[in-house]
């Protein structure tokens, strides 16, 4: 009897001591901060929670960078992270974030928009925990997240999740989803709370234009694009243009869905008063037929399965040896939202957005992404917020 | 309340493999499960993150 229960005690401690070390790596990744440098245009940092208190004290809480102009002019919204596992959203808003001077109007610039899912991973699929992108100043490490929010942070799931408030029924998984949970409520679960910040954010601020920055697969159709609705068609279309003439990358525009809910460049335009766009860039990382997912494929879009696939005509976009490096996805992120904000300015004379300070497609292919990001090291003292 | 239903479940089913893991006398590879089944219930159940 006595042998019995100790040899079941050393399996239980056995078995505790598995789980503390399989777990470890997990917490110090989902408790790691990431430094973010005020840049010389950052005039306020805000928290989400102040426009959704339902998100005090919690993992959906999240910063909001402001970057007030001298002059008055329009505002816009820029996310990144809105997927965590699409980290050129997240880049190029860090690189604003950075770098951007506004000289007319306000940007309002969210980062890490989904915080808990950047604090998520997905093992299962052998995510990495972490991406390193080499700068002027040594290595800056970042966490690799994932599509959806930690069900530690929200948790149960639904069978089916209702969308509110069109009560379409959607995946239950897209209920930590944060570009299927807009336009969101104050109480509802905990990532509809982050994105009713959004939306009351843009309501209250009376925001011209709102850019989620996504990446998808190169096999999936769309991709490669600027998503809008009706409203912001003809801005997308002349940025999509104007891109391709200027700056020499392909950028089409894909109409949003009127009838699928609960995705940004729907509910954005349908509940507030800004003109919603969603800007996708391949990422090979993200496609299923794929070799082993680690850091290099995630930073340069090189797999010999989609090339073979690419020879075959199966992908939606052009792709060779050169895979499709982060430096492209982040460039083209940029250069498509500065040219967003040129559009609306020509259209909206009174509200004009001026930035400066920003890279375009061209240097961030050339130089590098790394080459914007600033060194926490040399920032002035409070410069710096980890999130 | 939907979650506390769930957490209520999970406790549930926890005290069911731990009375089966006290119980069980003969089987080790059983054993072994129980505490496998055990992990993710008791971390729920203690909001371990």
């Amino acid at each position: 009897m006595k042998k019995d229960s100790l040899s079941k005690a050393a399996l239980a401690v056995a078995f505790l001591g598995l789980a503390v070390w399989g777990g470890l790596p997990l917490y110090r990744h989902r408790h790691r901060g990431v430094p973010v440098v005020k840049g010389p245009g950052v005039t306020a940092v805000l928290r989400l929670s102040e426009f959704s208190p339902g998100l005090k004290g919690t993992a959906g809480d999240t910063f909001v960078f402001v970057l007030q102009g001298k002059a008055p002019g329009g505002k816009a919204l820029l996310m990144g992270n809105t997927h965590a596992n699409e980290p050129e959203g997240m880049l190029a808003a860090l690189i604003f974030i950075e770098n951007a001077v506004v000289e007319k109007g306000t940007l309002y610039v969210i980062p890490f928009f989904n915080n808990s899912a950047s604090r998520n991973t997905r093992p299962g699929d052998g995510y990495p925990l972490y991406f390193d992108i080499a700068t002027d100043w040594g290595a800056c490490r970042f966490r690799y997240g994932n599509r959806d929010a930690s069900p530690l942070d929200q948790w149960p799931d639904p069978d089916v999740y209702i969308h509110y408030p069109e009560r379409q029924l959607l995946s239950y998984i897209d209920v930590r989803n944060t570009n299927r949970t807009w336009p969101g409520r104050p109480d509802g679960p905990l990532m509809e709370r982050v994105t009713f910040g959004a939306m009351e954010l843009m309501r209250r601020e009376s925001v011209d234009l709102a850019i989620d920055i996504h990446g998808a697969e190169t096999m999936f159709p769309v991709t490669n694009c600027i998503v809008a609705p009706e409203k912001s068609v003809k801005i997308a279309t002349l940025a999509s243009l104007t891109v391709k003439a200027m700056e020499g990358f392909e950028n089409h525009v894909e109409p949003s869905p009127a009838g699928f809910r609960g995705l940004s460049h729907r509910e954005i335009g349908d509940h507030g008063p800004s003109l919603p766009f969603l800007l996708e860039a391949p990422i090979p990382f993200l496609d299923q037929p794929t070799g082993p997912k680690t850091t290099k494929l995630l930073l340069d879009g090189k797999d010999p399965f989609l090339l073979s696939l690419s020879r075959k005509k199966k992908l939606f976009v052009p792709y060779d040896e050169d895979g499709w490096p982060l430096e492209k996805r982040v460039g083209q992120n940029l250069s498509v939202a500065l040219e967003i904000f040129r559009q609306f300015s020509k259209k909206s004379a009174g509200r004009p957005i001026a930035v400066r300070g920003v890279p375009r497609y061209a240097d961030a292919v050339k130089d590098g992404v790394g080459r914007f990001l600033a060194d926490p090291a040399k920032a002035a003292p409070g410069g710096v917020i980890m999130n | 309340m939907i979650m506390i239903a769930y957490y209520a479940i999970t406790a549930f089913l926890l005290f069911l493999v731990g009375w089966n893991f006290v119980r069980e006398k003969e089987r080790r590879q059983d054993l072994v499960l129980y505490l496998l089944v055990m992990i993710p219930l008791l971390l729920r159940l203690l909001r371990w993150k």
